[in-house]
């Protein structure tokens, strides 16, 4: 037997809030963690569906949340609604290129790539393509660490529409574009949310969708380990 | 029935739960971390005093964000008009505008997930001294996992200084007295995020059940 075992095959798992060793019920279902109470499953429910569903609603919205306007702002009377690219464009082009590089790392390039990352990691699983789960892992952690940092823009339009609320010399006013921004931000960071990375190893070791065995297995095999 | 047959004794202490690899080794020594052999995913971090200092920085958080929140972060003054920044008058104007799902996002992640990590982290470290409050504990721990990484102090951080650079060549920016504070805030507030290390709380919950049972 290698040295390497699955706990799902000994008809456990970890819970995944508090990371108590917990042992599931017999007929495969779910069960509540003895110590912090959370609902446990062998592996979140549904998780590969879930995760496509979210990804692709997030992958639908970025075009409205690119081709409409995400803020307008108006200086002496001038001034015109633009959309994130014209906004990152406009910094680039008054010399705050530094600036302008962050803006379009966090709002352009991040929703990108994290919807490019989970579609990744949902064909190599789906596909059982080969892949090196360790360069899998780190796609995973990426994607689920770097979502915060979309919400930059947003943050950035509250702040600049409390800041200029001058009548009709200066205004700042968000646009409809920003509201499908925001629900990219959410739905991306829920999408690596729901995503299972223990998926990636069951299919790199040839066993998705395997069933956890029965609990009475798991005793006398943990019996004869201890 | 179930919690019957997790009590039985196995010798595998835990599961990755980025890679569902079994482990022998429950927790790191004092000072240390655990990480995974296989995916290298750091299992726990045992940091020293961690229920200590966690409750000194929470409280420090919670006084800080008192000033934060009130005073005002930005001035912004253009020939004789003039605007402050609050934390909560961006909200204002963009509720005001129609945006209530933006309005309600921004102040979710810039103001009650912040304020609620704080509350939630000094309720589950001062309260895992009772035993009344073991259950409420428990659940207080669960809805911190859920609301941990929608705490974003720091990009609002980022987005505050994008901001003022944006506008340093419209009109004048003024750095005010609240935006220190919330510098500070953000600071506390990464800090006792990392030192919080709920497996101390456990191990404090299991130990005094073991001291009761003994003395029984």
């Amino acid at each position: 037997m290698s040295a390497l075992q699955k706990a799902l095959k000994k008809g456990m798992t970890s819970c995944l809030s508090c990371h108590q060793l917990v042992i599931l019920p017999a007929n495969g279902g779910h069960c509540r963690c003895p110590r912090c109470g959370a609902s446990v499953h062998g592996r979140i429910d549904g998780s590969l569906m879930l995760t496509w569903a979210l990804t692709i609603t997030g992958a639908l919205l970025l075009l409205p949340a690119n081709i409409l306007p995400i803020m307008s702002a108006i200086y002496l009377g001038a001034g015109e609604p633009s959309t994130i690219i014209s906004g990152v464009m406009q910094l680039y082009n008054s010399g705050m290129w530094g600036i302008a590089l962050i803006v379009f790392v966090a709002s352009i390039a991040v929703p990108v790539m994290k919807l490019l990352g989970l579609i990744l990691l949902l064909v190599q699983i789906q596909l059982r393509l080969h892949f090196v789960p360790t360069q899998a892992m780190k796609i995973y952690r990426v994607v689920s660490g770097i979502g915060r940092w979309s919400l930059l823009d947003l943050f950035m339009i509250s702040i600049l529409a409390a800041l200029v609320d001058m009548g009709f010399i200066a205004q700042v006013a968000a646009g409809p574009g920003s509201t499908a921004f925001a629900s990219v931000v959410v739905i991306t960071m829920l999408a690596a949310r729901s995503f299972d990375p223990r998926l990636i190893w069951d299919a790199h070791d040839g066993d998705l969708y395997a069933t956890a065995v029965e609990p009475e297995t798991a005793h006398r095999s943990a019996a004869e380990n201890g | 029935m179930d919690q019957l047959r997790n009590k039985k004794p196995i010798p595998w202490q835990r599961a990755c739960h980025e890679c569902d690899l079994l482990l022998t080794g429950g927790l790191a020594p004092p000072g240390q971390k655990l990480v995974c052999p296989r995916c290298r995913c750091t299992l726990h971090r045992n940091g020293n005093h961690s229920v200590y200092y966690t409750i000194a920085l929470s409280l420090t958080g919670l006084l800080l964000f008192i000033p934060s929140a009130s005073l005002p972060l930005l001035r912004f003054s253009l020939f004789s008009f003039g605007a402050d920044n609050t934390l909560l008058n961006g909200v204002y104007s963009l509720y005001k505008a129609g945006f209530i799902w933006l309005a309600s996002l921004v102040l979710f992640c810039s103001v009650l997930a912040p304020l609620g990590k704080f509350l939630l982290l000094l309720f589950i470290c001062c309260g895992s001294a009772w035993k009344f409050l073991d259950r409420a504990v428990a659940f207080t721990v669960r809805w911190y996992q859920h609301i941990k990484e929608w705490g974003m102090l720091d990009v609002y951080m980022l987005g505050i200084l994008v901001a003022l650079i944006k506008l340093r060549d419209l009109g004048k920016m003024d750095v005010e007295p609240g935006l220190y504070c919330f510098g500070a805030m953000m600071l506390v507030a990464n800090l006792s995020s990392l030192s919080f290390d709920q497996n101390a709380i456990w191990q404090r919950m299991a130990l005094r059940r073991a001291l009761r049972e003994a003395a029984l």
